[in-house]
């Protein structure tokens, strides 16, 4: 049995925006542990607080209140360039709408985390090849996003996340714009590399399909956790 | 890494790119092609100057004043012993200027006998035309301006009056023996050389001068006696002064077309910054820090202007080449203006020139892509 990990912990937080002369609560007090290797899931309706928490988790932001430990790292504590190192190695991002630089061929946009964290030629290009490898789109490598579906973006964008090995990787809506088939493709794919590389997923999500292959569901209503389910 | 990404996307950007570029390359050859006009004429302003008018410098008779006809009258001097020498070695020339009148073709034109030494080689004035006057006619040389205005020819006779060193007036035709064609108009128009010792017999200002041209090699940085040294930014002061105002207005026409070029490049930042968010939020999700993004955008915008360098180079320099070779036609008043001009001003384009204008845009350009992105972080 593996050991338990904490990759992100969340300690009384609290995140508030301000709204005319008041505050908006959007988080209120969250206590939460999330281990390597999870599939969790965010549930909630709009307005929950989901993308809040995905961006603190994801160091974009960081609490108004309480503490969060992004591996083993206070978010609040972080410099803009600690934090943008720590999203750059340790933490994938996948979008609702893929958000693929358009300018660039599907290597490309794959390659472009690496070529911040400075690897050599060599070394991107293997680990672009097995990223393609693992979504299936090894042959669309020199494609530009405008000629790739939907589905396939999503790979696209599935396959940059995971190009640099994160222990993380945040999912905000991944199935959002995609039909039924693709989103149980991506899921899929997902859920694979989740099981082959350890690595810890964390999805905001309403879509059912996603909820199928979760392992643990955490239900977020008006800014609190309401249920923390293992499935 | 930040340029081949800046690179990727404005090249990514399509119409835009190209016609932000178009405008800045175009700013970019005309503000070369004004440089060199600019430049080659003061280039052909100073030869011309040195050539035909202030020699290296100049001593003047302390009562002299160019610019105050009336102390033309007591501005002359016996030439001083201390420069008899410089005189024989050519080093410098003196020259005896009085006031005069000529009559021809029924019109009378205020002139300016120029007395000078018909052996002198400092001036290109064709002052060898003017040796020689045995049957008793005074020779004399005119520009082709002093030609046009008394209409006269080589061999034509010209009726002058003039006074003497004691007022007594008098009168005397005079052959024009060649008419010169000069750049500069201070020598030329209202202006007739005959020998020196011509006007020294005629004024009985003999062994007398108004000024004395120095050559190249002469050695005079000093006043001599009651003679005051003139050196050449003062001589050419005028010059300078008109460079300087031209230099202005050049500022204001440039300030304004690179505003007007600028201006599309601002506009396209600030859309673009506006417009792409999400590519923003992308950046920074995959690893920028915010101010690297603001560096990425900077470059972006910075990278117009280098694009329009290389553009303008590619489409100005045969435009340049051509320019330099059939030159600017000035308009015949130019000729007037009391500065050396040829009737075409040929550009000369001068390195520096071409690299201020390069700094110029690039350091432009990139303040102004800062400008609005610095909001992004």
């Amino acid at each position: 049995m593996k050991e338990k990990e904490e990759v992100v912990g969340l300690r009384g937080m609290m995140k508030r925006f301000p709204v005319g002369n008041g505050f908006f609560t959007a988080l209120d007090q969250i206590d939460l542990s999330i281990n390597r290797g999870e599939f969790l899931g965010l549930v909630g309706p709009s307005g929950s607080g989901k993308t809040t928490l995905l961006n603190i988790i994801g160091t974009l932001d960081i609490p108004s209140e309480g503490e969060a430990f992004v591996l083993n790292r206070s978010v609040s504590s972080l410099t803009p360039k600690e934090s943008a190192e720590l999203r750059n190695k340790s933490i994938g991002f996948i979008f609702q709408s893929y958000n693929l630089l358009p300018v660039y061929t599907v290597y490309e946009n794959i390659e472009f985390a690496l070529l911040l964290q400075k690897n050599s030629k060599e070394e991107r290009h293997k680990a672009v090849t097995d990223a393609l490898e693992w979504v299936g789109l090894a042959d669309k490598a020199q494609s530009r996003p405008s000629q790739l579906s939907g589905g396939e973006s999503q790979r696209v964008a599935i396959a940059r996340a995971m190009v640099k090995r994160p222990a993380i990787v945040l999912a905000d809506e991944p199935s959002a714009n995609l039909d039924a088939k693709n989103s149980h493709t991506i899921l899929q794919t997902m859920r694979r590399l989740n099981e082959e590389l350890n690595t810890t997923f964390i999805f905001a999500t309403h879509d059912e399909k996603v909820m199928q292959y979760l392992k643990r569901i955490i239900y977020l209503e008006d800014g609190k956790v309401e249920k923390d389910s293992v499935i | 890494m930040l340029i081949r990404t800046a690179i990727k996307n404005i090249l990514g950007a399509g119409r835009r790119t190209w016609l932000n570029v178009a405008v800045l390359s175009f700013v970019f050859v005309l503000m070369v092609a004004y440089n060199g006009i600019f430049d080659s004429f003061m280039k052909d302003a100073l030869t011309s100057a040195h050539e035909w008018d202030t020699g290296y410098g100049q001593l003047w008779s302390e009562h002299y004043d160019p610019y105050d006809v009336f102390t033309l009258q007591d501005a002359h001097e016996p030439v001083p012993e201390a420069l008899n020498q410089s005189i024989i070695d050519q080093s410098i020339t003196p020259v005896l200027l009085s006031q005069a009148t000529a009559y021809q073709n029924g019109n009378m034109q205020n002139i300016l006998l120029r007395g000078i030494d018909p052996e002198q080689q400092i001036l290109k004035i064709p002052s060898h035309q003017l040796a020689g006057d045995e049957t008793g006619t005074i020779k004399a040389v005119i520009g082709k301006r002093m030609a046009n205005t008394l209409k006269a020819r080589p061999g034509d006779n010209v009726l002058i009056r003039w006074r003497d060193r004691h007022g007594a007036f008098d009168a005397r035709e005079i052959v024009i023996a060649s008419v010169f064609d000069s750049n500069t108009a201070t020598i030329d128009a209202g202006q007739v050389w005959i020998s020196l010792d011509n006007l020294r017999q005629m004024t009985q200002m003999t062994g007398e001068a108004t000024y004395f041209v120095l050559s190249k090699q002469s050695r005079i940085k000093q006043d001599i006696g009651t003679w005051v040294y003139k050196d050449m930014d003062f001589l050419l002061s005028d010059l300078y002064l008109m460079a300087q105002s031209s230099r202005i207005e050049s500022v204001i026409i440039f300030t304004i077309l690179l505003v007007v070029a600028l201006l599309s490049v601002f506009d396209t930042q600030t859309l673009s910054i506006f417009r792409r968010q999400k590519e923003i939020g992308t950046y920074v999700a995959l690893g920028m820090t915010p101010q690297r993004v603001t560096r990425l955008f900077t470059l972006e915008g910075t990278s117009y202007s280098i694009l329009a360098i290389l553009a303008g180079f590619i489409w100005g320099a045969p435009f340049l080449y051509w320019f330099s070779k059939t030159g600017l036609k000035l308009p015949e008043s130019y000729s007037e203006m009391g500065l050396g001009m040829r009737d075409a001003i040929y550009p000369v384009y001068q390195p520096a020139s071409i690299l201020t204008s390069i700094i110029l845009i690039v350091a432009l350009s990139m303040l102004i892509s800062y400008i609005p992105a610095r909001k992004i972080i």
